[in-house]
């Protein structure tokens, strides 16, 4: 395979027909940088309808080309259709990578299309280097519980497919810079596709289980006594006017709901304020916590890897320090 | 309390020179943790001072400038006991072994490893089987220091096989009260040499000596092991199984028992529901759980095979193998996680480590049963069933304290009566502490308690050391012998 | 009569891995392996609709020799029969490759009608192997099935609850159909002592690269890999901040508070 043949960096744009899926946009701006270093275009692939505010958001992220693509079989998402239609357009226009949003359809169809081609597909990277002596990205992540930092790269064949979780990367759009719009058809037989959604019953929203956007997160690590200790947590989160979180042992322990989970194979979040309880500070959480404003972090261990990024460190007891925060904290109101 | 002063502002000082700034606190800096263990319903109190010790001699200068100035010193570890056994009831200083936690070398020619009083129990079995050996006792509380097991004679699950912490303690450095520094035991396997000062120190929760340093004896880890699960319809049935079960020459390394309301409370909490509650469309009541030890996969199948026949014979619904890491992870952490559980739902709780002989076992839970149920109050109850050690916790979410103590005491008068006309013990491995002091002399009876009491005397003259434990009272009046 | 398979791994527990300060490289010396924790719950899965619809689970996985003890613990936990897939040459394998060893042998032992993988391993947690061996075996896709599924054997169908973002949805699905288990409202049984002594002396079926005909060898192993590690290093130690150490936790938190004062 000639590597030099593929060019362009797509992002795949996920949408509900009305609104463009976050983690896309913070594709685009990631792959705008990529772009740049590598001297390609950036494309994105957009399937079906989505309203021209919508569309615009796309161009201000810096995309060069907007391939836009209709037909029967693609009104809903499916892993049939859209594993067959991104095999054929990776086919037919070559691009050098393909970058998914981390999303429960994005991670169902990307290694699927990625292994009909067939090519390398990554996930969950956090960070993404391009090398100009190979001309590949590095994917980087922490691999085998945080405790290492693995790159991968997909050095002989194109493209390279990633998909990234929602969170990891900034959308911080860089302008628009004009941009060319090419219109695919393309048709999939109804009756290839072989899933179909029977009904769906929307969890009742729980307003405390969204924390993506808090401005103030208490979040409690492993070194939670039980679920006994909570109740002190909930009640600082509120006198901060935030919310709880927690890291991922703790929902593995059955303490936590997994919507509150922060780090890599959870929620990314940025808040002003961020108060770690008892966390250890493994990297697969750390990743989700680095655009915090200010971290503060208490924990019984002086040497908790979790001092090497707080902005504030108190060693003592969790739960001691977080009644004397409460107390403080009401004796001022 | 007539002759126990308060520290002095110059006696203060001094302490703090002699472990320095980062480890001392004093007055309103003493941390809040210092003032309880595990079992706060018998009362808190914050001593004057707390030292984080690090070295014998720094023990040694504390407890001879407190021992001049007639003020208390309590010792304490990780402060995970039961009975109130590290609370400075007499107020003073405290004195911290957890910064003494350096496993100080191994001798794997005589198997015995030398180490600080305040590395942790996990700490120190992880250590040992990373060389190929085991520590052989294994309290629930992994997270205490073995210079506290030591001091309570702690057991654990494997004491059945094994024996408890006092079969594994050949040497230790004690602090005598006045600072005296003393060696006691050697490192050899027997002794027929005078009075065992050393068993004397072991048990004795820090009223006679401060201990630091200990030479503990290992064994060969086992080169293969496994647990069974076998439900039973109830405790009773469960119960009547383990004289068969130890009669089958299994040589068990544990022998435990849980009843069904603690396994569904550790499943909510933990989220885990590891023990299956519903075997061979039968409600589960009771469990036992017993490991066994071997050298070869056969040799475990032969004590499989017939432990499956007991099983049968005496009506479990199943013999149940866990035999992966992860299941074994799974099961033992449940179960060492079943007094965590009890403290995460429980607001007021209070508890009971009698033995009593291995085939009173059921009788004994029955009627404790029956007597909290005339209480108003519920218990929670799991232990080895192989020696006949009970962990029965009386809990209460409604009562108010001073009801729920009011009835506990009626409760536990009652059971404690009931162990003795059973023959049994007031505690199996939590100890005596401040709690069970007048359990303790109604159990062994005056002429014992008082040659307990007259022992303490000996070492400990001025009665400085951890007042009002075991058979002191810090009060000076007549229990103090 | 269904014919299911279950894809399994063996991993290291990973909680236990340490990794060395100088090469940071993995120690696995010492670390137990385990069945993937996941795996375990696909295969409980497949036994419990086994056991309601009747059919044959079997339980396929590609590692070296000492995973025949992850396959055994699958015995023992009620398949019927379990398949190792061990070579040298295997070794280095990625997603795809391994996906292709996987299908290309499970092709030797018959079509299967259901296909239960975890949804991800506790080593690797890339999560892209079940798509890749939906794509292998030419198979439906339901990810993240929550409950045990409805099959319905006249009309080839397969009816889950899978857990999406902000919901439940009830999704059917044509077979051959490959699930994907996370997070199930069930617990793999402990085996009883009769079937776990049935695993202990079970056969397992063996194959390695010169067993499995037409196994193109460009496609296994390190050469059958597009995706590389050329590099891996150790996590940075963040700089860190301001330590607070008053001696006590009410004077920490007054200092504290007083530096965060804007926040708040």
């Amino acid at each position: 395979m000639n590597k030099a043949e593929y060019k362009d960096m797509w992002v795949y744009i996920e949408h509900d027909g009305t609104e463009i899926r976050k983690v896309s946009l913070e594709l685009l701006c990631e792959a705008r940088k990529l772009c740049d270093a590598a001297g390609e275009k950036l494309a994105a692939v957009l399937v079906g309808e989505l309203p021209e505010s919508e569309v615009q958001k796309i161009l201000e992220c810096g995309a060069e080309k907007l391939i836009r693509v209709s037909g029967a079989g693609l009104e809903r998402f499916s892993v049939d259709a859209y594993t067959e239609l991104f095999t054929q357009l990776c086919r037919k226009y070559k691009p050098s990578a393909v970058l998914v949003g981390g999303t429960i359809d994005g991670r169902d169809f990307a290694p699927r299309f990625a292994c009909r081609l067939p090519t390398g597909c990554t996930s969950d990277a956090t960070q993404l280097v391009y090398d100009p002596k190979t001309g590949d990205i590095e994917f980087i992540e922490p691999a085998v519980g945080g405790k290492m930092m693995a790159v991968i790269t997909v050095p002989f064949v194109r493209p390279q497919v990633g998909t990234i979780r929602p969170g990891t990367f900034k959308y911080v759009p860089g302008g628009a810079r004009g941009c060319e719009t090419i219109e695919e058809r393309f048709d999939f037989p109804i009756e290839k596709i072989r899933t179909r959604a029977l009904s769906f019953r929307a969890d009742e929203y729980d307003e405390s289980l969204n924390i993506a956007d808090a401005e103030v997160i208490v979040c409690v690590g492993n070194g939670l006594k039980g679920a006994d200790a909570l109740p002190r947590y909930r009640e600082l989160a509120v006198l901060l006017g935030g919310k709880l979180g927690c890291t991922r042992p703790v929902f593995d322990r059955g303490v936590l709901p997994y919507k509150l989970v922060i780090g890599q194979s959870g929620v990314v979040v940025k808040p002003k304020l961020y108060l770690a309880f008892g966390v250890s500070g493994a990297v697969n959480h750390v990743t989700g916590i680095t655009d915090s404003d200010t971290i503060v972090a208490v924990n019984r261990d002086p040497e908790a890897a979790i001092f090497g990024y707080c902005t504030y460190g108190i060693v003592g007891d969790m739960d001691e320090v977080c009644d004397a925060m409460i107390a403080q904290l009401k004796a001022r109101a | 309390m007539a002759h126990y002063k308060k520290l002095t502002p110059a006696l203060a000082e001094e302490l703090r020179a002699i472990v320095g700034e980062g480890r001392f606190q004093l007055g309103e800096a003493v941390r809040e943790e210092y003032s309880h263990d595990e079992m706060p319903i018998y009362g808190r109190r914050l001593p004057e001072a707390v030292c984080l010790v690090e070295s014998t001699e720094e023990v040694s200068a504390i407890l001879k400038r407190c021992y001049e100035a007639d003020v208390p010193v309590t010792v304490r570890g990780a402060g995970t006991g039961l009975v109130g056994g590290c609370v400075p009831i007499a107020g003073g200083v405290v004195v911290s072994t957890m910064r003494m936690n350096r496993i100080l070398s191994y001798d794997m020619k005589n198997l015995v490893v030398h180490t600080q009083p305040g590395v942790r129990l996990c700490d120190l079995a992880a250590d040992a089987l990373a060389h190929g050996l085991m520590y052989p006792p294994d309290p629930g509380e992994k997270t205490a220091t073995v210079g506290g097991n030591v001091s309570t004679n702690a057991g654990g699950m494997r004491a059945v096989k094994y024996g408890v912490t006092r079969d594994y303690v050949l040497a230790m450095t004690v602090v005598l009260p006045d600072g005296t520094v003393m060696k006691l035991g050697k490192t050899v396997c027997k002794t027929s040499s005078g009075y065992s000062l050393l068993h004397l120190m072991i048990g004795s929760e820090g009223t006679l000596g401060v201990i630091t340093e200990l030479t503990l004896k290992l064994v060969p880890k086992p080169r293969m092991d496994v647990s069974l699960i076998l439900p039973f319809r109830d405790i009773a049935t469960a119960i009547a199984s383990v004289p068969a079960i130890k009669l089958a020459n299994l040589d068990p390394q544990s022998i435990e028992f849980m009843e069904r309301d603690i396994v569904d409370s550790s499943a909510a909490f933990t989220g885990n529901a590891v023990f299956p509650t519903v075997v061979d469309g039968k409600e589960a009541g009771a469990y036992i759980l017993v490991t066994l030890v071997g050298d070869s996969e056969s040799e475990l199948e032969g004590k499989m095979d017939r432990l499956g026949e007991v099983a049968e014979q005496t009506g479990a619904y199943d013999t149940l193998v866990v035999w992966t890491d992860g299941l074994k992870k799974d099961v033992w952490s449940a179960r060492s996680a079943f007094l965590t559980v009890i403290e995460a739902e429980t607001k007021l709780l209070d508890e009971m480590d009698v033995v009593v002989p291995v085939d009173r076992i059921a009788e004994f839970l029955v009627y404790t049963h029956d007597e909290a149920v005339e209480q108003g109050v519920y218990v929670r109850s799991f232990g080895h069933a192989g020696d006949g050690n009970l962990h029965i916790y009386c809990c209460s979410n409604d009562l108010e304290e001073d009801e729920f103590k009011r009835r506990v005491k009626k409760l536990m008068d009652a059971c404690y009566a009931k162990c003795t006309e059973f023959e049994g013990q007031v505690s199996g491995e939590h100890s005596i502490g401040h709690a069970k002091k007048e359990y303790l002399r109604e159990s062994v009876g005056d002429t014992a308690y008082g040659l307990m009491g007259a022992i303490k005397k000996v070492f400990d003259p001025k009665g400085l050391l951890n007042p009002g434990k075991v058979c002191h009272d810090a009060e000076g009046g007549a229990a103090d012998a | 009569m269904l014919n299911i398979l279950v894809c399994v791994k063996q991993v290291p527990d990973v909680n236990l891995v340490k990794i060395d300060p100088v090469t940071g490289s993995l120690i696995r010396k010492g670390v137990p392996a385990i069945l993937n924790p996941l795996d375990a719950n696909a295969l409980e899965a497949a036994v419990r609709v086994k056991e309601r619809v009747g059919g044959t689970v079997t339980v396929i996985t590609m590692g070296p020799d000492q995973a025949e003890e992850a396959l055994r613990e699958c015995l023992a936990a009620g398949a019927d029969r379990a398949v190792l897939l061990s070579d040298r040459a295997f070794a280095n394998a990625d997603t795809l490759a391994t996906s292709y060893v996987i299908v290309t042998a499970a092709r030797l032992l018959g079509e299967f009608d259901l296909i239960f993988c975890g949804k991800e391993s506790l080593d690797g947690a890339t999560g892209q192997m079940a798509s890749q061996l939906a794509e292998r075996f030419d198979a439906s896709q339901l990810s993240s099935v929550l409950s045990l599924p409805e099959i319905d054997e006249e009309d080839k169908t397969v009816t889950a609850e899978r857990e999406l973002a902000g919901g439940v949805e009830t999704a059917q699905a044509l077979m051959p159909c490959l699930m994907t288990v996370e997070k199930a409202n069930y617990r793999p049984r402990i085996p009883n002592l009769k079937s776990w002594k049935a695993s202990r002396r079970a056969e397992i079926l063996r194959y390695n690269s010169a067993t499995i005909p037409g196994l193109d060898p460009a496609q296994i192993g390190d050469p059958g890999s597009p995706t590389k590690v050329p590099r891996t290093y150790p996590p940075e130690k963040g700089a860190g901040g301001e330590m607070i150490r008053t001696g006590s936790a009410a004077k920490d938190v007054e200092a504290l508070l007083g530096r965060i004062a804007d926040k708040l």
